[in-house]
């Protein structure tokens, strides 16, 4: 475990000095990200000018679930945007070989390889929102909260990795895995909104199928003090679970490359 | 004690079949067949510490399936392989520590970073200890001359540069089995001749084990003591170069330039026609049956000859015929 920390510490140095190398990119990355943000946030500015409630929820109720949801999609962002990528740029090229000819293990290695800079627009913009909402409805930043917090938004990145590493998966069958991701991964956009204004089945889909609504409404329902039961705990329990899904789903589609090639 | 067994090696792949056009994609996709395309096909054969193989066939007979298995990368379909007493595939991560592999034109290093910096993250994966690190990182940067190399990104290297940055990367954390695919593939000769010195380097003073594909006869002449020819997935030779070229070389080629019509010369006994123009006759003789002097006679009193040269079989032409069928039967070597 050590050794993988430090491991992903010289990855990550070695990153940055690329990344400083080619500084305009860096900016450009990490601001593409901010304005796309502003993009969506003008459309609930815009949606919740005409109805300032939605379905019970002010506009600095949604913004904060948007702003959680945001927060956790950064995560995924940053450190394991390369599961979006294994097809090209690894199996396709036959680079993916090479991480499994290295003395570590290939899923840290492909992780590790690259750090997304263009999640810190993502990391920033979501920070914000947060900040912005809970100082508007008065939510303070106790040392619960802050842990409550903290726990919630990790949870939610875990949950996007985890979804995300099932659907990359698939590229040991394909090749390419975009596709599959993509129709995943886009369901989370319901979860940018409070979860009681969609239908039933969708509430059940991004609650116990995809739970992406753990990373959003059911935390900031809690902090608003909106009765959500036991689901305003469970987020950590299932990224957790998710995770070992996710692994073992990764392992078995990685015995099937051993034995086919690309 | 051989470092690398391999017994009765195969690998089958299922590869999906499609018919032609449009209906084929669709009946590829509502009822899908599979095809087995054997790649390797029961080799069998061990090697030595400290030897350099050369393992050698055409594109697509299987040597980098062959390779893939060696290396952990690909799990074998039958037949079983031993490279240091491990299964490389069960034991992948055990066995990664102990292996250096250069895949053809493939970097291992960062495309971004300057040499020096992929160097060191690659030391780090390998958890070379500082001071051995330091040692032949000296050592590699004075025979593979990369002093002024180290500060330069791999993008800006010509091909080369790229080789000997790769081979570096492979050798620093002092594997005992080397696997080069193609190492000197699109090189200039002098950049040949220094990685194959240092291939040859390594391999005496750290007595590494090399297996080396190649389609360069001359890193072969120069490297390999002994070749593994594969054809279509099966083992076809298995022995020292030299046999090869004494089982081949019996035949010499000469190549007359004549004043007359070439083709009027009856064939002389012992010798068989390779190449007839007007002006131009090559012949190919068996040095059993006959000699240079006999065959020159003939032709010389059959025709006036210009001018007449001598070929010395080189490896390229024993390479030729036996990818050509001369050795589908196995032979002893």
């Amino acid at each position: 475990m050590r050794r993988y920390l430090t491991l992903y510490w010289y990855f990550l140095l070695q990153r940055f000095k690329i990344l400083l190398e080619y500084r305009a990119n860096f900016m450009i990355g990490a601001s593409s990200t901010i304005i796309l943000q502003i993009a969506g946030l003008l459309t609930i500015w815009v949606v919740m000018g005409q109805i300032p409630d939605l379905n019970g929820w002010g506009f600095d109720e949604v913004l904060l679930v948007y702003g959680l949801i945001t927060l956790a999609k950064s995560i995924n962002h940053m450190f394991a945007d390369n599961l979006w990528t294994i097809g090209w740029s690894y199996v396709r090229s036959g680079q993916f070989d090479r991480f499994l000819v290295r003395p570590i293990d290939p899923l840290f290695h492909l992780l590790a390889d690259r750090f997304c800079h263009d999640g810190i627009g993502n990391f920033l913009v979501g920070a914000a929102l947060v900040a912005k909402s809970t100082a508007s409805l008065g939510i303070a930043w106790t040392p619960f909260n802050a842990l409550y917090l903290a726990v919630a938004v990790l949870s939610g990145g875990a949950i996007f990795i985890a979804l995300n590493l099932i659907t990359a998966t698939s590229v040991f069958w394909i090749t390419e895995s975009i596709p599959v991701t993509q129709v995943i991964f886009n369901t989370h956009e319901f979860a940018q909104y409070p979860l009681t204004i969609y239908h039933r089945g969708i509430q059940i889909l991004l609650t116990w199928v995809l739970p992406y609504g753990l990373a959003s409404f059911y935390p900031a329902s809690f902090l608003l003090g909106r009765e959500v039961g036991a689901l305003a705990w469970l987020s950590p329990v299932v990224a957790l679970a998710l995770l070992v899904i996710a692994f073992r789903v990764w392992l078995f589609g990685l015995r099937h490359y051993s034995g086919t090639g690309s | 004690m051989p470092i690398i067994q391999a017994e009765n090696l195969s690998k089958v792949f299922r590869i999906p079949h499609k018919d032609p056009g449009v209906a084929g994609a669709f009946k590829a996709v509502l009822r899908p067949r599979f095809e087995d395309k054997v790649a390797v096909n029961g080799i069998s054969f061990s090697v030595e510490p400290g030897e350099i193989v050369g393992y050698i066939g055409v594109n697509g007979a299987g040597k980098s399936t062959t390779i893939k298995m060696l290396t952990g990368i690909l799990m074998p379909t039958r037949g079983n392989v031993q490279v240091l007493g491990r299964d490389p595939h069960r034991q992948r991560v055990a066995n990664a520590r102990d292996i250096g592999v250069v895949f053809g034109q493939r970097s291992q290093l960062w495309w971004d970073l300057a040499f020096i910096e992929s160097l060191n993250l690659v030391a780090k994966i390998y958890e070379v200890p500082p001071a051995r690190y330091k040692q032949l990182l000296d050592q590699f940067a004075e025979t593979l001359e990369l002093g002024e190399l180290l500060r330069v990104p791999i993008r800006n290297m010509s091909l080369g540069q790229k080789m000997r940055a790769e081979l570096a990367a492979t050798l620093i954390h002092a594997p005992r089995i080397v696997y080069l695919d193609e190492p000197t593939i699109g090189l200039d000769l002098i950049v040949k001749e220094r990685i194959r010195e240092f291939i040859k380097q390594q391999n005496r003073a750290a007595g590494t084990t090399v297996i080396l594909t190649t389609h360069d006869l001359g890193d072969i002449e120069e490297l390999c003591p002994r070749v593994i020819i594969i054809d279509a997935g099966a083992l076809i030779y298995d022995g020292p170069i030299s046999t090869i070229k004494a089982r081949f070389g019996k035949y010499r080629e000469i190549t007359f330039e004549t004043l007359g019509d070439a083709s009027a010369c009856a064939v002389p006994p012992g010798a068989e026609i390779v190449g007839a123009e007007p002006r131009k006759l090559t012949l190919r003789f068996d040095r059993t049956l006959t000699t240079a002097s006999q065959v020159a006679q003939a032709v010389m009193n059959a025709i006036e000859v210009k001018d007449f040269s001598l070929a010395e079989p080189d490896l390229a032409s024993v390479i030729k015929q036996i990818y050509g069928g001369a050795l589908r039967e196995p032979v002893t070597p």
